[in-house]
């Protein structure tokens, strides 16, 4: 099975305090440290599992620039076969459909049977999956959390659903699924498999490879705007309690007591 | 969530800016460390660690191991990152990859290094043990035993120790009493009780290999006379599988101060009589193949110094931004004015610079000496190689001793920021303190550090390893000096070298004198000027390629960043190295009361 599985290189929130910009536009970016989106990395993880089972190749292909080619690397480490980075001067500003449109261009480049996003990524708009299935005009599903390869050019994909309740659907290739976190244990990178990855070339598509009109995306193309960015006023009835532990909990209770919660 | 093992910029600041380590990848034997290869390492290093080892180590530090019966269960939670840590083929990631290894340059292994044991290094030390006892094996053992152990040792599967310690051998280890005796089929059965073995016995693998020092009957006394073995827990067969265990015991574990998730073990050898070992290298030279494994073990030594004092720092850092407490100094009338950080008092400030300015110094200085390894791999000129050796071998002492001491004096700083809070066991510091303490002792006390330091390293080759490394921080002061940031600092550091090539004469001489006595007293303060006098051309070095790249203009945020670095060589230049004079006046001085004053004259009889 041919797997594209289209990831993204995020801020890393383990171990970065984000912080707004000064124009307030955004947050600030120069020297957080970057990794794969979490959800995307599951995703690689279960394409290089299916691989293993049934076999095939696993292409990772993001959109972006040369400092994104980092976790197309990493995520060869881990085990896919294939890099694609998807760069052009005119990505830049690109709304959610104008990445899913990119995305789509390299799709239409490739022979895919089936292609993986992440359920979300650090935007938390969840888009990408659903536009690309629609602009490839091929089935979805969303929030994923288990995959069965079936006879017969279909796969057996669980869902998520609210309250906890799971969704079982058959569903044919090719697909598009977005993957929830939890499906798999993602493993880890070790020296071995990067070393393999060192010295390979990734190779790169623009708007003209992909054969793209510059203005259907980027900025040019967006139809979606960020007009402000802020982190909301602290509004009235919420009280932080400070102090150790203990301290906190102690406060709690008596509070609980006051106000009749606790009896 | 804020860092919390090593700041991922300094790192990367060491490995590119000051070093360049990518430049090593120019040579054939690391041709695929280029700088994306190296960025990824340190990835997912800190990755590996940050989400896996980490979280285990208050777990690993209240449960500690439990010794039952002859066995040593190491806390549960260590199972899955040992696991993890081998897959990723982390524990040889710097050597031969025929035999299991990676082959990666050491001044990158630094940096990897860095972020596992600032995870838990009471964990990496079952790793840590393991690599030095394989790199005994690949060193001095046969074919034979290369291909029954190596492998297996440098991936995780077997682990391994190193038995030197007895109860009346210690730093001495010419003292000791492990008794070796040639059996028939050319193995040797081995007697004798060992004590503080780190890693000696535990259940993470299934088999533990034990270098061990023992003397073969009828061999000279003291130290001539000690040979080096392999005896593994349980014995293993010309075809690699494993057979009866091998009569190594385990009577009991330490209960200690800190690294408790380390099992610290005493061992006894043959005490049923069927114990056997392999001779590792020559009969009687089993110091000569120590002291070529001590330079790695005692920079390692000092990597785990440096990983608490990290953490602490970090920790500490950051409280101080989020604990507010006590009105700004300058507003101290006004009881109106609201608390502030007391990362705004100045008191905490200066220890907190005292902390920065240490961890930054002794970092650059630990990579550094891993990169002079690297420089001896791909060098092929022999003096060239013969330089950076020995400018290794004089820094050793310094990146143990000097490090270990500054380190655990960052910790206490760490503890203190946190007021009480640093006291209980609810935060990190005190474990981090506790932890810390013992590399101050194992692998040569301090006090052999300053020992090896002015009996051996000062006085060797006639001297030229010093000269050579003077000779760098020179490089570094003309460097310096092109900066008006750091001009003047430079001036300052030019001063204290050539003091310190001053107290070396006075101290090196009188030390060749009947005064020698009076000149080891000094030993200890010679260690500490010279480590002073090492920080200060570390951050000198990091400061004068900051002021380079403040001058030229840089990205917004790494301006803090590299205005961060010229504060940190200024706080240490301007208010540390002042004492540093103070005391070479003292080993200038030579005072003789320590050496003259009767034992009675301590007192307490």
């Amino acid at each position: 099975m041919e797997i594209l599985v289209c990831v993204k290189r995020v801020p890393d929130t383990s171990e970065n305090e984000i912080e707004l910009n000064r124009e307030g536009n955004d947050i600030e970016r120069d020297d957080l440290v970057y990794s794969v989106n979490e959800w995307d990395n599951y995703a690689v993880e279960e394409a290089i599992q299916i691989v293993d089972k049934v076999g095939g190749s696993v292409t990772v292909v993001t959109v972006g620039d040369e400092e994104d080619e980092e976790v197309l690397r990493r995520e060869m480490a881990m085990g896919a076969n294939n890099g694609l980075l998807l760069a052009d001067d005119a990505f830049q500003g690109s709304d959610g459909r104008g990445i899913a449109t990119i995305l789509k261009a390299a799709v239409e480049k490739g022979n895919y049977d089936l292609i993986l996003t992440g359920a979300l990524a650090d935007g938390g708009e969840a888009q990408i999956g659903g536009m690309l299935a629609a602009m490839l005009d091929v089935p979805f599903a969303s929030v994923v959390n288990s995959i069965a390869v079936l006879d017969g050019n279909k796969l057996k994909v669980g869902r998520e659903i609210e309250g906890g309740n799971q969704e079982m659907s058959e569903i044919e290739l090719p697909c598009v699924l977005s993957i929830q976190t939890g499906i798999n244990e993602p493993r880890y990178v070790g020296i071995r498999g990067i070393r393999k990855v060192a010295s390979v070339e990734i190779p790169s598509m623009g708007a003209a490879d992909l054969g793209l009109d510059a203005s259907a995306v980027g900025s040019a193309g967006a139809r979606v705007r960020r007009m402000d960015y802020f982190v909301p006023e602290i509004g009235d009835g919420a009280e932080m309690l400070e102090g150790s532990t203990d301290e906190i909990i102690e406060k709690l209770i008596e509070m609980l007591k006051a106000k009749g919660g606790l009896k | 969530m804020a860092q919390v093992i090593a700041d991922r910029r300094d790192v990367d600041f060491v490995l590119h800016e000051q070093l360049g380590v990518a430049s090593l990848s120019e040579n054939e034997c690391f041709e695929e460390f280029n700088k994306k290869t190296i960025d990824l390492i340190v990835n997912e290093a800190r990755n590996l660690a940050v989400k896996e080892i980490y979280p285990t180590m208050k777990e690993g530090d209240q449960q500690g191991c439990v010794f039952e019966n002859g066995q040593v269960q190491v806390p549960e939670c260590f199972r899955r990152p040992w696991k993890l840590f081998n897959e990723g083929e982390w524990l040889a990631m710097n050597e031969d990859p025929e035999w299991g290894g990676q082959g990666m340059p050491k001044a990158v292994g630094m940096a990897a290094a860095d972020y596992f044991n600032g995870s838990n290094y009471a964990f990496m030390m079952y790793a840590g043990l393991t690599h030095g006892a394989g790199k005994l094996v690949e060193a001095f053992g046969t074919e034979k035993l290369k291909k029954l152990f190596l492998k297996k040792m440098f991936t995780g599967q077997w682990t391994g120790t190193m038995l030197l310690t007895e109860p009346q051998a210690g730093s001495d280890v010419g003292a000791l009493e492990t008794t070796a005796v040639k059996n028939d089929d050319g193995t040797y059965a081995i007697t004798g009780n060992k004590i503080f073995i780190s890693s000696g016995e535990h259940d993470l693998a299934e088999n533990i290999i034990h270098p061990v020092l023992a003397r073969i009957e009828g061999a000279p006394a003291g130290t001539r006379g000690i040979s080096l073995f392999l005896v593994p827990k349980i014995w293993v067969n010309e075809d690699g599988s494993l057979g009866e265990p091998n009569d190594v015991v385990c009577t009991g574990i330490e209960e200690k101060m800190g690294i408790h998730a380390n099992a610290t073990c005493s061992l006894a050898l043959g005490g049923s009589g069927n114990c056997r070992g392999w001779l590792l290298g020559e009969e009687n030279k089993g110091m000569r193949a120590m002291f070529l494994m001590m330079n790695e073990a005692r920079l390692l030594v000092g990597m785990q110094a440096l990983a608490c004092a990290s953490s602490s720092y970090l920790n500490a850092v950051n409280y101080a931004r989020e604990r507010v407490q006590g009105r700004h100094l300058l507003k101290m009338a006004d009881k109106d004015a609201p608390a502030v950080p007391i990362i705004q008092h100045p008191d905490v400030r200066r220890q907190l610079m005292i902390m920065k300015s240490t961890i930054e110094g002794m970092r650059s200085l630990l990579y550094y000496v891993a990169f002079c390894e690297d420089r001896i791999r791909v060098s092929e000129d022999e003096a060239e190689k013969a330089k950076w050796q020995g400018i290794i071998d004089v820094l050793i002492p310094v990146a143990k001793g000097y490090v270990s001491d500054r380190a655990f004096e960052v910790c206490s700083h760490g503890v203190q920021v946190y007021g009480g809070y640093g006291y209980i066991k609810e935060y990190p510091q005190e474990q981090l303190l506790r932890d810390c303490r013992i590399t101050l002792i194992y692998e040569g006390t301090n006090g052999i550090q300053a020992m090896d330091l002015l009996g051996r390293k000062l006085g060797m080759n006639q001297g030229k390893p010093v000269m050579d490394l003077m000779g760098e921080v020179q490089k570094t002061i003309a460097e310096a000096r092109q900066y008006a940031a750091t001009k003047p600092l430079a001036d300052e550091v030019e001063k204290m070298l050539n003091k310190l090539g001053e107290v070396a004469m006075h101290i090196g001489a009188t030390a060749m004198s009947p005064k020698v006595l009076e000149a080891f007293a000094f030993a200890h303060p010679f260690l500490e000027v010279t480590g002073d006098v090492a920080m200060a051309w570390m951050l000198l070095w990091r400061a004068s390629i900051a002021a380079a790249k403040i001058e030229a203009g840089t990205k917004k945020k790494d301006v803090a960043f590299y205005e961060g670095q010229v504060k940190s060589a200024e706080f240490f230049i301007f208010s540390q190295l002042p004492v540093t004079f103070g005391r070479m006046k003292a080993i200038q001085n030579m005072n003789g009361a320590a050496v003259q004053i009767s034992e009675e004259g301590f007192g307490g009889k």
